[in-house]
C-alpha cells in the first residue's frame, strides 16, 4: 500500500503554486546552461574539423551535472523543512500517536522529495533529449541519468532528514546538511592526502627504501574512502558514459594501485567500483534513515527493553523512582 | 481502563510530573484540572506515548503502554492542546489520509469518515479545505480525526481554548454523546465550571503532583469536609436556629437573613424530621439542599494547600 504521507505530501504539493515556480526557475537554470555550452561548443568548432552535431553529445554531462546539482542542493531543504512544518503544526506528534512507525514516516519524507526531484527531472526530459536526438547518444544512458537523479536525490534526502532530525530550527539542518556534503566530498580525500604527505616524508627521511615500500603495499587502500565521494562517483559514471573508460581504473593503474596486494586492487578494476560505490550510498542512506527514525522515535527501543526489565523486577523500579524522590534535596 | 502508577518525569533538574497515580475506569468523562505549568500536558502526552516517563508504569485495558506501543496505539485517540492543520487539503482527504495512517482500507474510512463527520457536524464541508475551517470546526474535525480508528480512549488536552461559548457548548455535548456511546474520555483544562456540567470525575493536579482525584462528589466530600446543608426560610429565623441546635452532630456554621447553613452527620430520615420540626414550630421554610461546592471554590482550596505544603521547598519555583 502507498505510504500515506506519500500521498498526502504530493496532493498538497500538487495543489499549491510553489511547484509551478519551481519548475520554472529549474528549467531557466538548464536553459542558461545549455546556452553556455552552445556558445562554448561553437568556439570550439571553429577551431577543429569536427561538426557540431557529434559535439552535441557533451550536452548531455553538462545538462545532467547541472541538474544534479540544483538537486543537490534543493532536496536537503525540502526535507528538512517538511519535518519541521509538521513539527510546527504538531502535525508531526498526531502522526507518531497513529500506527504510523517512525520509520514510515521518515519514508514517506524521503519518498515524497524523490517524487519531486523525478518531477523537475522529468520536465527536463526534452531537453536532455537533444543529445540523444542531435548527439547521437545511445537511449541507455537516458535511463542512467534517471538512475543517477534518484540516487542522489535519496542520497541528498536522507542527509536532510537525519539534520533535521537533530535540529530543531531547518535552517540549521540545512547547514548542517550542507557541511555533510562537504565531509563527503573533501573529506573522504583526507585519509589518502595525508597517506601520502607521510609517505614523501617517510621518502625524505630515510635512505632504506624498504620502509616505504612497505606502507607503500597497504596504504594505498585508503583510496578506498573514495567509494563514497559523490564527485568520483560522478566522474566514473561520466567518464564511463562518455569515453567508455573508467576513471577510476585509469587513476588506478597511474598511481600503481593495480600493483600492491591490498583490497584497493580487486574493486578498483572493472565495473567493480561502480557496483560497490552504488551500494555504499544506497547503504549510507538507508543508515541515515534508520537514524533518523530512532531520533524521533519518542520512545525508543532502549527504552523499551527497560521497561520490559522494570516489569520483571518491580523491586527495581521502586528503588528508580526512590532516587528520583530524592533528586529535589540534591537540587538544593 | 486507565491505570497510571507512581508516574514520574523531569526535564532537566525539573521535576514536572511527580508520583502521579490515577485510575480511571471505563465509561468515564475524567477531567485533567491544573493551573498552568501544572504538568497536564506532559502526563497526557506520556499516556500517549509521545514521551518516556521516567519511572512509573502506564496500562491501558491492563496492557502495558510502554512496552506494547503498537497495540496502544490502536487504543488510543489524541487531541493535541495545539495543532494546525495542512494547507490545500479538503476535509474528506484530511480523513482519509489519517484513516490511512492505521492501515484502514479507503473503503471503511470513507464510510467511518462520514459517520464521524455528522456526529461532529460537519458532513456538509466534506469538499471544505481545513484551512479554511473556523477555529471551532478545526477543533471538532481533529475529535473526529482521533477517532477515526475507533480507539477506546480518548484523549484531548484542552479542547476548549480558544472556542467562543457557543463553541464550547457543542463541543460539551460532542463528549457528552461520545460518553454515551461508551468511550472513556480524557479532557485536561482549566475551565472548570465547564468540567463540572460534564466529567464525572475529575483530578486535580499542582506543580506536578495529583493533590485529589476520583469522583466529582467524593472529592468534593473530602475536601470540604462534613456534608453540609442551607436551609431557606422566610420567617422564625431564632426557632429555626434552636431547633437545629437541639439535634446532636449539628453545628450551624453561619445565619444569613433569609437562610442558615449547618454542618451536619445526620441521615436523610433524621434531617427530614428536622425540618418537619421545624415547620411544625411555624418557621416559614422555603426550602432545604445540600450544599454543593463548586468547583472553582475546590479548586482554590485544593491548590493553596498544596503549595502551604510545599512551602518550604521552593523547588519548582526555583527552576521556572
Ligand atoms: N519541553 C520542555 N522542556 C522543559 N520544561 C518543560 C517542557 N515542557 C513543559 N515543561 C515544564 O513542565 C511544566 C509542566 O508543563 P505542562 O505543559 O505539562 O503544564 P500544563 O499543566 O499542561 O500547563 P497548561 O495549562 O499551561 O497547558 C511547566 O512548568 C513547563 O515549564
Ligand atoms: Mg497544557
Amino acid at each position: 500500500m502507498l505510504n500515506p504521507i506519500v500521498k498526502k505530501d504530493v496532493k498538497v504539493q500538487s495543489r499549491s503554486m510553489r511547484i509551478c515556480w519551481g519548475v520554472f526557475i529549474y528549467e531557466l537554470i538548464l536553459a542558461l546552461a545549455f546556452f553556455l555550452a552552445m556558445i562554448i561548443m561553437e568556439q570550439q568548432i571553429r577551431f577543429s574539423t569536427s561538426n557540431i552535431y557529434s559535439a552535441m553529445v557533451w550536452l548531455y554531462p553538462v545538462l545532467a551535472l547541472t541538474q544534479i546539482g540544483i538537486l543537490g542542493l534543493i532536496v536537503p531543504v525540502r526535507t528538512a523543512s517538511a519535518i519541521s512544518g509538521e513539527k510546527e503544526r504538531q502535525t508531526f506528534d498526531i502522526m507518531l500517536t497513529t500506527s504510523m512507525t517512525a520509520f514510515s514516516v521518515v519514508m514517506g519524507k524521503v519518498m515524497t522529495a524523490m517524487i519531486q526531484s523525478m518531477f523537475f527531472v522529468i520536465a527536463s526530459m526534452p531537453v536532455m533529449a537533444l543529445s540523444f536526438v542531435i548527439g547521437g547518444m545511445s537511449w541507455g544512458y537516458l535511463f542512467g541519468f534517471l538512475a543517477l537523479a534518484l540516487l542522489v536525490s535519496l542520497f541528498s534526502a536522507s542527509i536532510g532528514i537525519l539534520c533535521s532530525s537533530l535540529c530543531k530550527k531547518s535552517i540549521s539542518a540545512v547547514i548542517m546538511s550542507y557541511i555533510i556534503y562537504i565531509v563527503f566530498f573533501l573529506g573522504t580525500f583526507l585519509p589518502y592526502l595525508l597517506y601520502e604527505v607521510a609517505l614523501m616524508n617517510a621518502a625524505y627521511s630515510t635512505t632504506q627504501t624498504t620502509n616505504a615500500a612497505l606502507t607503500y603495499t597497504y596504504g594505498e587502500n585508503l583510496y578506498l574512502f573514495l567509494l563514497v565521494n559523490p564527485a568520483v562517483y560522478l566522474a566514473e559514471f561520466f567518464g564511463r558514459v562518455m569515453t567508455g573508460e573508467s576513471v577510476v581504473n585509469t587513476f588506478a593503474t597511474l598511481t600503481g594501485a593495480h600493483q600492491t596486494k591490498g583490497l584497493i586492487n580487486h574493486v578498483a578494476t572493472g565495473s567493480r567500483w561502480m557496483v560497490i560505490s552504488t551500494v555504499l550510498f544506497v547503504g549510507i542512506s538507508f543508515l541515515f534513515l534508520w537514524l533518523a527514525s530512532k531520533r524521533i522515535d519518542p520512545i525508543k527501543r532502549r527504552a523499551k527493553k527497560r521497561a520490559k526489565k522494570q516489569m520483571q523486577q518491580p523491586d527495581m523500579q521502586v528503588i528508580v523512582q526512590e532516587n528520583i524522590m530524592q533528586k529535589p534535596e540534591d537540587g538544593q | 481502563m486507565l491505570q497510571i502508577n507512581h508516574l514520574y518525569k523531569s526535564y532537566g533538574k525539573f521535576q514536572a510530573v511527580s508520583d502521579l497515580s490515577l485510575h480511571i475506569p471505563k465509561g468515564d468523562l475524567f477531567g485533567f484540572v491544573g493551573p498552568n505549568g501544572a504538568g497536564k500536558t506532559t502526563t497526557i502526552r506520556m499516556v500517549c506515548g509521545l514521551m518516556l516517563p521516567n519511572a512509573g508504569t502506564i496500562k491501558i485495558n491492563g496492557v502495558d503502554a510502554l512496552a506494547n506501543q503498537k497495540e496502544i496505539k490502536k487504543q488510543i485517540g489524541y487531541v493535541p492542546d495545539f495543532f494546525g492543520v495542512y494547507d490545500n487539503l479538503k476535509v474528506r482527504e484530511y480523513m482519509d489520509f489519517y484513516g490511512s495512517m492505521y492501515r484502514m482500507h479507503s473503503r471503511e474510512i470513507a464510510q467511518i469518515a462520514g459517520d464521524l463527520l455528522e456526529l461532529v457536524n460537519l458532513s456538509d464541508k466534506t469538499e471544505v479545505y481545513v484551512d479554511t475551517l473556523s477555529r471551532g470546526m478545526k477543533q471538532r474535525l481533529c475529535v473526529a480525526r482521533a477517532l477515526i480508528h475507533n480507539p477506546a480512549l480518548l484523549v484531548l488536552d484542552e479542547p476548549n481554548s480558544g472556542l467562543d461559548p457557543r463553541a464550547r457548548v457543542e463541543m460539551k455535548e460532542l463528549l457528552l454523546n461520545l460518553k454515551s456511546m461508551g468511550k472513556t474520555i480524557v479532557i485536561s483544562s482549566h475551565i472548570l465550571s465547564e468540567l463540572s456540567e460534564m466529567c464525572n470525575s475529575i483530578g486535580i493536579m499542582d506543580h506536578g503532583h495529583l493533590v485529589a482525584a476520583g469522583r466529582i462528589e467524593d472529592v468534593m466530600d473530602d475536601v470540604f469536609g462534613s456534608n453540609q446543608l442551607v436551609v431557606t426560610f422566610d420567617e422564625g429565623r431564632e426557632r429555626a436556629v434552636r431547633i437545629a441546635n437541639e439535634y446532636a452532630g449539628v453545628k450551624v456554621t453561619s445565619v444569613g437573613e433569609k437562610e442558615m447553613k449547618l454542618s451536619h452527620s445526620m441521615t436523610k430520615q433524621e434531617i427530614a424530621g428536622m425540618i418537619a420540626t421545624m415547620i411544625e414550630n411555624e418557621v416559614v421554610v422555603t426550602g432545604f439542599h445540600r450544599q454543593e461546592g463548586n468547583l472553582e471554590t475546590l479548586f482554590m482550596r485544593v491548590t493553596e494547600n498544596a503549595g502551604a505544603q510545599e512551602g518550604g521547598n521552593d523547588y519548582a519555583e526555583s527552576n521556572r
